[in-house]
């Protein structure tokens, strides 16, 4: 990059929030997937107007701009492939406002989930998308992921808590979207069209999100299962039959073995387990929820059922859930986990079906797969462990990921239910997508004449994800 | 570059998945709020320095000096990834490669030289006969008042201790990467302690003792614990757990006891035992970043002076120095601050 552009971003930001030095280029080039690439300059603003003025010069010179959060993606969103600005969001981080009357909240995008939730908690209000890096993962990156997490399955994603935001878009203007009430009749509704859209349409400096009330009880349990099948039988037993569990997920043996190992978590060593909660405002009505999932899940051969209203019990088991995918890398020696494939949605009948897929798909491709995830929202998570430093390694994976998504698509499920598609998931879901991709190209252009906002992302990503950037691991030639 | 001892780490590097919850809590994050300064920014570095993808410089090698060895990554860290040993490794390739920081160089040499860090060959230890060996460490040897009350209180507790000429645990070599210069430092060391059972004062030494040599090391709060009587000394006090301590012994209920006991009320501070946030002055970032370390430090004097104790004590040398230098900052600022004490300090004003 120009020394006369460093200069001008310098002067926008302040020497002390501007990076240029191989180590830090190097380190924000890469983020939870499997890509990396060098960024060419890291800022850190503190203000909508220097966020404005670094998009009029970008957008004047041409030069992508990445926003970031955390930088916890899975997918590459944060990975700047054609170089350019890295914009780290991290210090734009305050609540603005809470307003408990009016059940919502105004924050920067750079306020992270779980601080957001600290802060709610006195006034009996929650932010409920509960993605399992909230311990890190900024508003911001939720809102541009539309992330999700355990209570998807009662509460939605992170599209279904956004009311409105403001965006700067890439010429530099501010503009305000959305409203501050819980329905907005008809008329574009572009805040909507930015969650998700993956810092490719603009650049989000504030969020308006919707509250809900923290539950008063919480009750988890955990059903085993000797088969798989069963466990997934039962996940669309539960849902169509109108219990409203506030958490439903699986973890296959592969997934208990994994958290078992490297957190000592003490899970049952069966094929497949559930884990389930209801919550409320009433015990009774919590404990009738409950009820009805464990006799769902015992009609499908579910045994060993424990419930418990344990703050503790339930702290402990979310911590081991929320940690499944680092453990994941602990399965077996030489093995590494990768986020690939990672996080189709299908429909509830097909659960069980695409549990076993996942697992055959695996052992025809020589890597290792689990099946596991928010199953209540119709999510399934996979990781496809492997060896990554040995190059026929990633054309198995390969394999996998078509075959996975071949199928997927066959039974109406999606690409993505919530890790999003950057650059891993990109050539599947152009598939998916393929009827509405000349109008996404259109809608982008609309938003982004100069192709400035993380530029080669979901449509315009390669078609090959695995050369579509260098890989984060040391493949051998 | 020669990685000689980054080598060992490339599997594990493949094994992290870089999913960044150890920046969470990672207290020079906390400060400094760029992601180049998290373990995660790290172990990127050390990936690089491995694959030939970065040059080694100075400002690289700064990054790695950039940690306070507090533990706290461990603890998020879901991959298992032994972060602190992994950045230990890095520093001492870094070292290797020509960039040691020179406030480092310099300890490590007064270790060399005189057996402490302070480079002061006339520190000697209070060598006394008795029936238990107690290790001092360097940060007691150097603070003669404390070291006395803590051989006081042992001896009121019926323990006869029994000081020996000393010298410095060796933490300092493999803490700041100087690997190399550690096994003849460990060879002397090992002479001059056959020991097997050892009461440590310092709860860094007793770490280390414990890990490097495969000693059976109780702290001294453990053994005082046992055996303190009860006592109505008074007060509200705030106990900071020191990282080592708390993280790595596992020492969490011992101190609190001994202040129950001792008729002393303990105010929790938002971040406590294992979850205890860091006082900025370990990993060796005090000699060469005093700047951030002050700067850790008076997050966590804050913490104690909001939850309106009479002050704070802890075991740690290294915390109390620290802290007391955060909490005169405040007072010079004309901020509300908060007397520090060593909780040796308390203890022997009871039992006495």
């Amino acid at each position: 990059m120009k020394q006369e552009i460093i200069d001008k971003l310098k002067a926008i930001v302040g020497e002390e929030n501007i990076r240029t030095d191989p180590a830090d280029r190097y380190i924000y080039g890469s983020d939870s997937s499997v890509h990396v690439a060098n960024a060419d300059v890291v800022l850190r603003p503190r203000t909508t107007e220097q966020v404005q003025a670094i998009a009029r010069l970008a957008n004047a010179e041409k030069i992508p701009i990445i926003p970031r959060g955390a930088g916890s993606g899975m997918s590459g969103h944060a990975v700047p492939i054609d170089g350019g600005i890295v914009l780290d969001m991290k210090r734009m981080n305050k609540i603005l406002e809470i307003r408990p009357e009016d059940t919502l909240v105004k924050v920067q995008p750079g306020v992270v989930d779980d601080d957001l939730n600290r802060a709610l908690k006195p006034y009996g209000f929650m932010f409920p998308p509960a993605p399992a890096s909230s311990r890190i993962a900024t508003i911001g990156g939720e809102i541009a992921n539309n992330a999700s997490g355990i209570r998807s399955v009662k509460y939605g994603a992170t599209r279904d808590s956004v009311l409105g935001m403001k965006v700067v878009l890439a010429n530099g203007d501010l503009v305000n979207l959305g409203a501050n009430t819980r329905v907005e009749a008809s008329g574009y509704q572009l805040d909507r069209l930015m969650v998700g859209s993956e810092g490719t349409l603009g650049i989000i400096v504030e969020a308006t999100l919707k509250l809900v009330p923290i539950p008063k009880y919480r009750c988890i349990g955990i059903a085993k299962f000797d088969k798989l099948e069963e466990a997934g039988e039962a996940i669309c037993d539960v849902i169509s039959s109108g219990a409203q569990p506030s958490m439903l997920e699986l973890m296959d043996n592969i997934a208990i073995t994994a958290v078992n190992n490297t957190l000592d978590m003490g899970l049952p060593d069966v094929e497949a387990i559930l884990l389930f909660e209801a919550d409320g405002m009433v015990k009774e009505a919590v404990d009738f929820e409950m009820e009805r999932i464990k006799a769902i899940c015992e009609k499908h051969n579910g045994f060993g059922i424990e419930m418990s209203y344990d703050a503790k019990e339930r702290a402990r088991i979310y911590a081991g859930r929320k940690k499944l995918f680092a453990s994941l890398s602990r399965y077996k020696e030489g093995y590494a986990c990768t986020s690939l494939a990672d996080d189709m949605a299908v429909p509830y009948s097909k659960m069980a079906e695409t549990a076993r897929k996942i697992h055959d798909v695996a052992d025809k491709n020589n890597i290792i797969m689990t099946a596991y995830g928010h199953c209540g929202s119709g999510v399934m998570h996979t990781k496809i462990l492997m060896d990554p430093t040995k190059k026929e390694q990633w054309e198995d994976a390969r394999r996998a990921v078509e075959e996975i998504y071949d199928y997927v698509r066959s039974i109406g499920g999606t690409t993505s239910a919530e890790h999003g598609i950057a650059l891993s998931k990109a050539p599947s879901w152009k598939k998916e997508k393929a009827d509405q991709l000349d109008l996404m190209r259109a809608v982008k252009k609309a938003f982004d004449p100069n192709n400035i906002l993380n530029p080669h992302k979901l449509m315009d990503a390669p078609d090959d994800w695995v050369t579509a950037t260098k890989l984060r691991y040391p493949v051998e030639k | 570059m020669e990685t000689k001892y980054l080598n060992v780490w490339k599997n594990e590097l493949d094994i992290c998945i870089r999913c960044g919850y150890c920046f969470e809590k990672c207290p020079v994050f906390g400060v400094l709020n760029w992601e180049s300064d998290t373990p995660r920014g790290k172990a990127i570095l050390a990936y690089g320095l491995l694959s030939g993808e970065i040059e080694p410089s100075q400002e690289l090698a700064d990054k790695f000096f950039q940690c306070t060895f507090c533990r706290e990554c461990l603890g998020s860290c879901s991959a298992d990834v032994k972060l602190i040993d992994l950045f230990s490794a890095a520093r001492a390739d870094m070292i290797t490669a020509g960039f040691a920081h020179d406030a480092h160089k310099y300890m490590v040499e007064s270790v060399k030289k005189t057996g402490n860090i302070f480079n002061d060959s006339e520190l000697k230890a209070p060598v006394s006969e008795g029936e238990t060996t107690v290790y001092l460490g360097c940060q007691y040897l150097g603070r003669g008042n404390l070291t006395k009350t803590y051989l006081n209180i042992l001896e009121k507790l019926g323990i006869k201790p029994r000081v020996k000429e000393e010298i410095c645990c060796g933490f300092p070599f493999m803490a700041l990467g100087f690997r190399d210069e550690f096994e003849e430092h460990r060879k002397k060391f090992l002479e001059m302690f056959p020991e097997e059972d050892i009461i440590a004062l310092c709860p860094t030494c007793a770490a280390f003792l414990e890990e490097e040599y495969g000693k059976k090391v109780r702290h001294v709060m453990e053994v005082i614990a046992e055996r303190v009587p009860e006592a109505k000394l008074g007060g509200k006090v705030t106990y900071h757990d020191p990282c080592d301590f708390s993280r790595e012994l596992g020492l969490i209920d011992e101190p609190r006891e001994i202040l129950e006991k001792i008729g002393v009320e303990v105010v929790e501070m938002p971040r406590n035992k294992k979850d205890s946030s860091c006082c900025g002055g370990g990993g060796g970032i005090l000699m060469s970043d005093a700047e951030l370390s002050g700067r850790i430090a008076d997050g966590r004097i804050r913490e104690a002076v909001a939850t309106g104790a009479e002050m704070l004590v802890t075991p740690c040398p290294t915390c109390e120095k620290v802290l007391k230098e955060a909490s005169m900052a405040l007072n010079k600022e004309g901020e509300n601050n908060i007397p520090v004490r060593n909780i040796c300090q308390l203890i022997w004003k009871a039992i006495k």
